[in-house]
């Protein structure tokens, strides 16, 4: 067995399985969610939910990533909220609008779109890998997170990093040849695919439900948080 | 079978409402910093992620199979009797169920309602504070809380009248308002009665109180049980289809508010014609149509602050009314808390909280950071519209001998009616 | 024909001897791009003229070397490169004039004399000669597929294999079965490493192989009579040790990330890389970024199109010439990620059904004791 081999067998049947995995593991946290009932809001609304909603998705997309300051409670967290904004930040950009990724969407999807240069996606990269190592540091001291960490969250923490570091090795080509670190990248890649829908980094799916609710509670109460 | 008991409720409460919310939560643990009780004390128990980790293991163990695995495989422990009187304590003491915790969270996740739920299953276990239980018990059997009687309530009732020279019509069948008190009001601020009393005769408003419906605290609310919540709050409703008012008035008090407005319709069948509001609301409403009018700068007690309550500000919407009436009372003399509106800082004794002994240096400890509010501010009078805050600061402020005056808005209109 | 040496040779074909040692440092030249043990033991020789001398040395001694080159399913691509080929004096001379005994398209016979002279070289020459092979062997059904002189091209390969002195497999379809062996492979193509497993195959892939590449490894041959160091993939680490993109005078665009988006585009006409295009040269091993192609005049990616991978194994099969490197290759139809849509909403509408029945259950006990 040879790298090129394991390249190939990790780009082809490989993620063809991950990508099956994925897509019906997170179909299954979703309609199981959406099925579990729910019930009708008889209570009359001062102001308007749907409102409510939108404004709570306009401001968690809009506003909150780039001046999280707005939340009172960031001078008592800041390595969360920056490290966490800066993390979110530099993945987003890489898989979106980093050239190589955005290829990997054309071929799936059909069509792709116009990149950011890659000295910057490979700055936001930088970037991200050192949020996410004051990330695991942070959880590993400070005292909440100890309490409410279990080892599934260090596992998504590793199983989200090794795609990072192995995608910036490759870019870079540190230590190996390339096809052995495309190969750990699509590797990495493709168990990152199976783990999302058995863990909490499905959160990006849930997170339209949470903020929907988030903002018809306020909504309903005419409240603008 | 306590566990047995409290597995039940929450398999029961758990929706898609619930189970949604249980999956977006990523452990960022962002929501301890919003909680004042764990900013008073450090103690990371009191995170408000860790105060619902019961109802999540429940949700995992019996709805999830990563759930069912990981206590198959011994990963993680079901919900034992010991689980349930370690977290009786965390949510029942160590919770105001505020909702800062809910602003905070990046993922909107409503942390306070989920707390409710896990309350709702120590009900169900009957693992709830012995205190609480005792004034539930009351409310059950005397009407109130705090234990006054019909009769009591009759002679307090008359001597108040007598007292503050003011008219409270009793049981006035067809008239338009029902105001409902708290017995807190009643035994411990009157001057409210009297206040209240003063605004509705000057606006000319058609209102009564009810002998029968006289309660307006929900202990059953504070308890968590279903049961008990809709016992009292028909005992409102069905006084007031009785006496067929047109809509009820809470008066100044903050879960009650919660309970009847925002929560009773989907408890039970709630009189589809009659309006829910808060005298709050209604103070705004006679001042903007000119029904009553208040004397500019009445407060003279120098720099005056308002304490947002949790359950009529940031969960009731009636942020900028006080800030209406305090700018004709006070002008210049008014200033904010930081921080205040929505995201202001619970006075740490609501919640059934400041009936419990034990829980009470917690909640000083939780009210240290209100002083420090207050002395940023500079502030030497606050009022609110919660009589259960009212009855925080005022513990409070003694406690930390300062020299605070704590008011309620409504006795201040009363004193400034022109 | 193989009784003078190569020196020998060329002096009769009217070279002289600076001629020759043009030759030797040409070739030194092709070798010395690495994986040459140098000899610089004496400090006051530099290496390259040791090794010089040493091919000149070896010329001069070593008789010419017999090679027999078997063409199966092919497309004589990469010999036409070889007498394309721009250094006219090495390839002429390593190759028309000095060693080439059997090659069914350059040879001037054909037909069963061109076989019998075959069978003499490999009876008169067992164990010495080289054993050239270009195209693939095709498998399926006996390997009836492609037949000469009514022998199958495995049985032939397997004959002329078994007492070869070395066995170099020339251009992708010999090495990695190339595009006959492209979805569907009706024919089970293979190439000789595949099949010959008990002999070191040396593989020079590429669509075709680049000349210089071929007969720098032939030069090796010659001068030191063993097979250069081999890649995991058996291939001359002297040649395929780098990538195009490690070596592409377009890298800096692509570090840039200046990418043309279209032929011909704003990008494409001013030299940009196209990483964007297809350019398969991160996972491609060989020197065409070096050596080049026409005497090093220039090579696909300098005259604007992305490379293939033409000496990676499996480059037909590999996502499309125009999809990016980095796509996945052999995506999953939107059928197949349909049906996987739809098996996960059962399943989830399943327990989600189970989860409503155990509220239910929950509901029922109480109500049974509350009456």
């Amino acid at each position: 067995m040879n790298w090129t081999e394991i390249l190939e067998f990790s780009r082809g049947p490989f993620f063809n399985v991950a990508l099956f995995i994925f897509v019906a593991g997170m179909m299954y946290r979703l309609v199981r969610i959406l099925l579990l009932g729910w019930s009708r809001d008889r209570v009359p609304g001062k102001g308007s939910k749907l409102w409510g909603s939108i404004r709570s998705f306009l401001k968690g997309i809009l506003i909150l990533p780039f001046i999280p300051w707005v939340k009172n409670t960031f001078t008592k967290n800041p390595i969360t909220y920056l490290a966490g904004g800066i993390f979110h930040l530099g993945l987003f950009a890489v898989i979106f609008l980093g050239t190589p990724h955005m290829l990997v969407w054309k071929s799936l999807l059909g069509f792709g779109w116009p990149t950011l240069p890659v000295p910057i996606i490979d700055f936001l990269a930088a970037a991200a890998i050192v949020a996410m190592f004051a990330l695991l540091i942070n959880r590993h001291i400070h005292p909440v997170m100890k309490r409410i960490t279990a080892l599934g969250d260090y596992l998504n923490w590793l199983l989200v990093f090794l795609p990072m570091v192995s995608g910036y090795m490759m870019t870079h080509h540190l230590f190996f040849r390339y096809e052995v670190l495309y190969s750990l990248h699509m590797i990495s890649v493709n168990i990152l695919l199976i783990w999302i829908p058995l863990s909490r980094i499905s959160h990006f799916m849930f997170y339209f439900f949470s903020r929907a609710i988030h903002g018809a509670q306020f909504g309903k109460r005419a409240v603008t948080p | 079978m306590k566990s047995k008991q409290a597995m039940d409720t929450f398999v029961q409460e758990t929706g898609g409402w619930v189970a949604a919310q249980l999956e977006a939560c990523t452990r960022c643990g962002l929501c301890a910093e919003a909680c004042h009780f764990y900013e008073a004390t450090g103690n990371p128990d009191y995170a408000p992620v860790w105060k619902m980790e019961l109802l999540r293991r429940a949700y995992e163990q019996r709805f999830t199979f990563s759930g069912k695995w990981k206590q198959a495989l011994g990963i993680e422990k079901g919900v034992t009797e010991e689980d349930l009187t370690e977290w009786s304590r965390l949510v029942y003491e160590a919770c105001t169920v505020c909702n800062k915790c809910a602003m905070v969270c990046p993922m909107g996740i409503q942390i306070g309602p989920l707390i409710h739920e896990v309350r709702s299953a120590m009900a169900a276990a009957g693992v709830v504070p012995d205190d609480l239980m005792k004034a539930t018990q009351n409310q059950l059997q005397v009407g109130s809380p705090l234990g006054v009687s019909d009769d009591m309530f009759e002679e307090r009732l008359e001597w108040i009248t007598d007292e503050w020279e003011v008219d409270i019509p009793i049981d006035k069948k067809g008239a338009d308002t029902l105001v409902v008190f708290t017995s807190i009001e009643l035994m411990k601020f009157p001057t409210n009665f009297a206040a209240i009393a003063t605004i509705m005769n000057k606006a000319g408003e058609n209102w009564t109180i009810s002998s029968k419906g006289r309660e307006v605290v929900n202990f059953g609310f504070f308890e968590g049980s279903h049961e008990h919540t809709v016992l009292f709050l028909k005992r409102v409703f069905d006084a007031a289809k009785e006496l067929e008012v047109k809509r009820i008035v809470i008066s100044e008090c903050g879960h009650a508010y919660d309970a009847f407005r925002w929560t009773a319709a989907n408890l039970m069948d709630v009189p589809v014609d009659i309006e829910i509001t808060h005298i709050l609301a209604v103070i705004a409403g006679f001042i903007r149509q000119g029904k009553i009018k208040l004397r500019n700068e009445a407060h003279k007690n120098g720099t005056i602050s308002f304490h947002d309550a949790c359950k009529i500000q940031r969960r009731g919407g009636l942020i900028n009314e006080p800030r209406e009436i305090l700018k004709i009372l006070a002008g210049d003399s008014f200033k904010e808390l930081t921080p205040n509106r929505e995201q202001a800082m619970c006075c740490g004794g609501g919640g059934g909280v400041i009936s419990i002994k034990e829980a009470d240096p917690l909640r000083f400890a939780a009210f240290g950071l209100k002083v420090e509010q207050m002395k940023k501010a500079g502030t030497q009078s606050v009022c609110m519209t919660c009589s259960n805050c009212r009855l925080q600061f005022s513990e409070g402020v003694a406690h930390y001998q300062l020299d605070v005056k704590v008011r309620g808005l409504s006795e201040m209109v009363a004193d400034a009616l022109v | 024909m193989v009784n003078k040496t190569i020196y020998e040779e060329l002096r009769s074909a009217g070279y002289s001897r600076r001629d020759f040692m043009k030759l030797c440092s040409m070739v030194a030249g092709a070798m010395s791009l690495g994986g040459v043990p140098l000899f610089a033991k004496s400090v006051s020789v530099s290496p390259e003229k040791e090794l010089t001398k040493t091919v000149a040395k070896a010329l001069q001694s070593n008789f010419r070397v017999p090679i027999i080159w078997l063409e199966f399913q092919d497309c004589a691509g990469c010999s036409e490169a070889l007498t394309r080929s721009q250094s006219p004096t090495l390839v002429d001379l390593v190759l028309n004039k000095i060693s080439i005994e059997y090659h069914e398209t350059l040879s001037a016979a054909a037909g069963f004399q061109l076989e019998a002279n075959k069978e003499h070289i490999m009876e008169a020459y067992a164990g010495k000669y080289v054993l050239v092979v270009e195209g693939s062997i095709p498998t399926a059904e006996d390997g009836l597929h492609c037949t000469i002189g009514g022998r199958s091209a495995l049985d032939i390969l397997h004959e002329a294999a078994a007492s070869a002195g070395a066995i170099i497999a020339t251009g992708n379809c010999a090495t990695f079965g190339g595009i006959p062996k492209a979805k569907p492979n009706p024919t089970a193509a293979k190439g000789v490493w595949e099949i010959i497993k008990d002999k070191a195959v040396l593989n020079i892939p590429g669509c075709p192989a680049i000349p210089e590449v071929f007969t720098g490894i032939l030069s090796h041959y010659l001068v030191f009579g063993t097979l250069p160091a081999l890649d995991s993939l058996n291939r001359p680490k002297t040649f395929y040790g780098h990538t195009i993109h490690d070596r592409c005078l377009r890298r800096p665009f692509y570090d840039a990330g200046k990418f043309a988006n279209s032929f011909d585009d704003f990008g494409a006409r001013n030299g940009w890389c196209l990483y964007k295009l297809g350019c398969k040269g991160p996972t491609t091993y060989n020197s065409c970024a070096t050596i080049k192609w026409e005497a090093g005049l220039s090579f696909p990616i300098q005259s604007g199109h992305p490379c293939l991978g033409c000496s990676q194994p499996g480059f037909w099969d590999g996502g499309g010439f125009y999809q990016g490197q980095s796509a996945p290759l052999d995506r999953p139809t939107a059928t197949a990620v349909g049906a996987a849509a739809v098996a996960g909403a059962a399943i989830g509408a399943g327990v989600a059904l189970n989860n409503r029945g155990q509220k239910r259950r929950v509901q029922s006990t109480e109500n049974k004791r509350a009456e």
